[in-house]
């Protein structure tokens, strides 16, 4: 409960960074698709460690994050619905 | 026998058990291990997901059906394939028996992701049982699970399978027996499972993790090491390069022998019709109509296979996610998702399959693009085409001292229709406009071995397929041709083959006005009238036009000498460009009619396919003709 590090979303974190994961933003309800709880369906839910395995080239784009035991491949614009308290 | 009054039924003489699970879990696996091959593939009634269904009997001697349900991560169900599973499983589709049973299958590697769809399917208050599959991969890494205790949390039957090993399937049988006889219970309403929030449901998957395992946390695993290299920025997309490039080199030096063996024998047996038989209109057709046109098709089903079997092996092992993820921006800059490169690389066998696994995209616009441009992967089906030509043309050379003229020429084919693909994504991108960020969330499974078994049975289900097509459509179609190229005979004191006065003649000569300028003789254009159908169709007729136009000794000798004879070399590439993209195959386009449910993108695709084979084929005619001189 020290001061801890500010929460980072997870498409802001480099490559081999680990955190939990804090909350998880809706995406944009213009296409009917609900980004946040597909996300949390594959394991982005507040509570879980996440590591961040791989960003592809070029642009840092899509991110392997591994979730649990799992690892998903994300955009960055999915990435940046997940917030992170990073270790 | 009465009305149906209560929903408390009795279980028919062979209740269904439905394999329920998250994809990549060895749900398939299992459905193979169990049913072996006594399955039966189909379609959901009125959609195009494959529906799998087998039987089987267990050792207390109780017949079951089986239904494999398409991988799900949730019943809230973001994908058309979610839809189904969800529907079944609830009871809530028509013409779809509610199961008796539900087996879920999870990965034992991965119950922190699996337990939660385990969790969601309980409160739909069926009979359950939870196979824990993979148990043998979790003992490897460390990972005890009691059984035992998690049965008790979950208050179900849990047995461990090994879905890939012989006999790691008896728990499960043995599971079965015991809850037999069995009762029918109705499902739970659906909303049952959206009363609980995503979060509460995994502080449960939580807290029975930690009473019956010792799932230590993420240290690493074999699996990211080979990912350090396979996705590595620069060494991924080079290995991608490589193995494609050699799949496309050993389709066509393995397939060699057995192609050989193949044409040999179909020749022998027409030799042998011909030394044994009256010269007739029976004769004719037999040999002709029927070995000359499903014979000379039959040939490529080794080319087929192999590239099946590639195809089959990258899925089973992992690594065609990969290949989705390096892809990813490069797809994306054409407004494809990463997603799309599994039905597009389907494609590559055949366009029917990649349409259908275009369901995976959730995004109904990225949907549309993909099966728009399906076609435009070079399909097996062309093969027969591209072979024949490449064969008849292109010497046999190598270059490099490692590569032959012929492969690089064919690799080539394949990179125009991957380019030119692209192309149209980004033109309908432009043009469908809504240019909106898709979601990715591709996981990225466990690498493993590819499994021999697993592999045996996808590769018979593809011949099976290539041979019923083989036996129904092209076989007729070439008997109709045969029929075409045959009556009305030649005139007395006729000047041509007898194939020019026929009906089929006729067509050829009047499309050749269409043709001629992008180098098509009548022969050719003979056999595109039958290739509307399918595209191997056109090598069949083409040995049938050929065959038929010939007189006495070399009829039935093959058509590769004929045709290098009797074309020009501009109208040989003319044609292989017109192949790069013309829509030639009803299958696609029934699919596409069907995916779409709408009558205006088969329309759209045919029009846009043939105006791009005509204006591929005239140009490259017309350059040929330059640079050859004449």
């Amino acid at each position: 409960m020290t001061h801890a590090a500010p929460l980072l979303t997870l498409d802001h974190l480099v490559t081999g960074s680990r955190g939990t994961v804090v909350h998880v933003a809706p995406g944009n309800p213009a296409d009917g698709s609900d980004l946040a709880r597909r996300l949390m369906e594959l394991g982005f839910v507040p509570g879980e460690k996440i590591r961040v395995l791989k960003r592809g080239m070029p642009g840092g784009e899509p991110l392997a994050i591994k979730v649990g035991n799992s690892t998903f491949a994300l955009r960055r614009f999915e990435a940046a619905l997940v917030s992170i308290q990073p270790e | 026998m009465g009305a149906s009054d209560k929903p408390v039924t009795a279980v028919a003489q062979q209740p269904m058990v439905a394999l329920l699970g998250n994809p990549n879990c060895g749900k398939t696996a299992l459905f193979n291990r169990l049913t072996g091959a006594r399955q039966k593939v189909a379609n959901y009634a009125g959609v195009t997901i494959e529906r799998k269904e087998g039987h089987f009997t267990s050792p207390g001697g109780h017949p079951f059906r089986l239904l494999d349900l398409p991988g799900a991560y949730s019943l809230s169900a973001h994908t058309p394939d979610e839809e189904i599973t969800r529907d079944v499983v609830a009871g809530l589709r028509q013409g779809e028996t509610a199961p008796d049973v539900v087996v879920c299958v999870v990965d034992a590697t991965n119950l922190r992701l699996n337990l939660r769809l385990v969790l969601e399917i309980k409160r739909l208050g069926l009979p359950m049982v939870l196979a824990l599959n993979m148990v043998d991969v979790a003992r490897k890494r460390g990972l005890s699970i009691d059984a035992a205790r998690l049965s008790q949390e979950l208050g179900m039957t849990v047995v461990e399978t090994v879905a890939v090993q012989g006999g790691g399937e008896k728990s499960l049988l043995a599971a079965l027996d015991a809850m037999w006889p069995l009762q029918h219970v109705q499902s739970n309403p659906l909303s049952a499972i959206d009363a609980v929030p995503v979060e509460e449901t995994q502080r449960e998957v939580r807290r029975i993790l930690a009473l019956v395992s010792n799932d230590t946390h993420d240290k690493g695993n074999l699996s990211e090491k080979i990912d350090d290299v396979v996705l590595h920025p620069v060494l991924g997309p080079i290995i991608l390069a490589v193995l494609m490039f050699l799949v496309f080199q050993a389709v066509f030096t393995w397939a060699q022998p057995p192609m050989d063996a193949i044409k040999n024998g179909v020749d022998g047996l027409g030799e042998l019709i011909k030394a044994n038989m009256a010269d007739g209109l029976l004769r004719s057709l037999l040999v002709e109509g029927i070995m000359g046109g499903a014979g000379s098709v039959l040939v490529f089903l080794p080319q087929i296979l192999i590239l099946f079997f590639f195809i089959l092996i990258l899925e089973d092992c992992g690594y065609l996610p990969r290949a989705a993820f390096l892809l990813d921006r490069l797809m994306g800059g054409v407004g494809l998702s990463g997603r799309a490169f599994i039905p597009l690389l389907s494609s590559f066998a055949c366009a029917v399959p990649g349409i259908m696994a275009a369901r995976t995209i959730q995004n109904p616009r990225d949907r549309l693009v993909t099966i728009m441009i399906a076609p435009l992967m070079t399909c097996s089906a062309r093969l027969p085409i591209y072979a024949l030509i490449i064969a008849a043309f292109i010497p046999e050379r190598e270059v490099g001292g490692f590569m032959s003229l012929q492969g690089l020429v064919l690799f080539a084919l394949y990179v125009a229709g991957i380019v030119s693909a692209m192309a149209v994504a980004y033109f309908f991108k432009r043009t469908l406009g809504a240019n909106t960020q898709q979601p990715l969330m591709l996981e990225l499974p466990s690498y493993h071995w590819p499994h021999l078994r697993n592999l045996a049975l996808g590769l018979w289900e593809r011949c099976k397929i290539f041979l019923s097509r083989v036996g129904t459509i092209i076989l007729t179609l070439m008997v109709l041709l045969w029929a075409l190229s045959s009556f009305p005979g030649a005139p007395e004191g006729a000047t041509h083959p007898a194939i020019y006065y026929s009906v089929a003649g006729m067509l050829g000569r009047g499309l050749e006005v269409i043709f001629a300028p992008i180098g098509f003789n009548w022969q050719i254009s003979i056999a595109l009238v039958p290739g509307l159908a399918a595209r191997e169709v056109a090598v069949g007729a083409l040995g049938t036009v050929y065959a038929l136009s010939q007189t006495g000794e070399e009829l039935a000798s093959s058509l590769t000498p004929i045709i290098a004879h009797s074309w020009a070399l501009p109208t040989a590439l003319s044609l292989l460009a017109w192949y790069v993209f013309a829509p030639q195959c009803m299958s696609t386009l029934s699919v596409v009619r069907r995916e779409t449910n709408s009558l205006r993108y088969p329309l759209l695709m045919a029009g846009y396919m043939f105006a791009l084979a005509y204006v591929a084929a005239f140009l490259t005619y017309r350059i040929s003709l330059y640079l050859v001189g004449a």
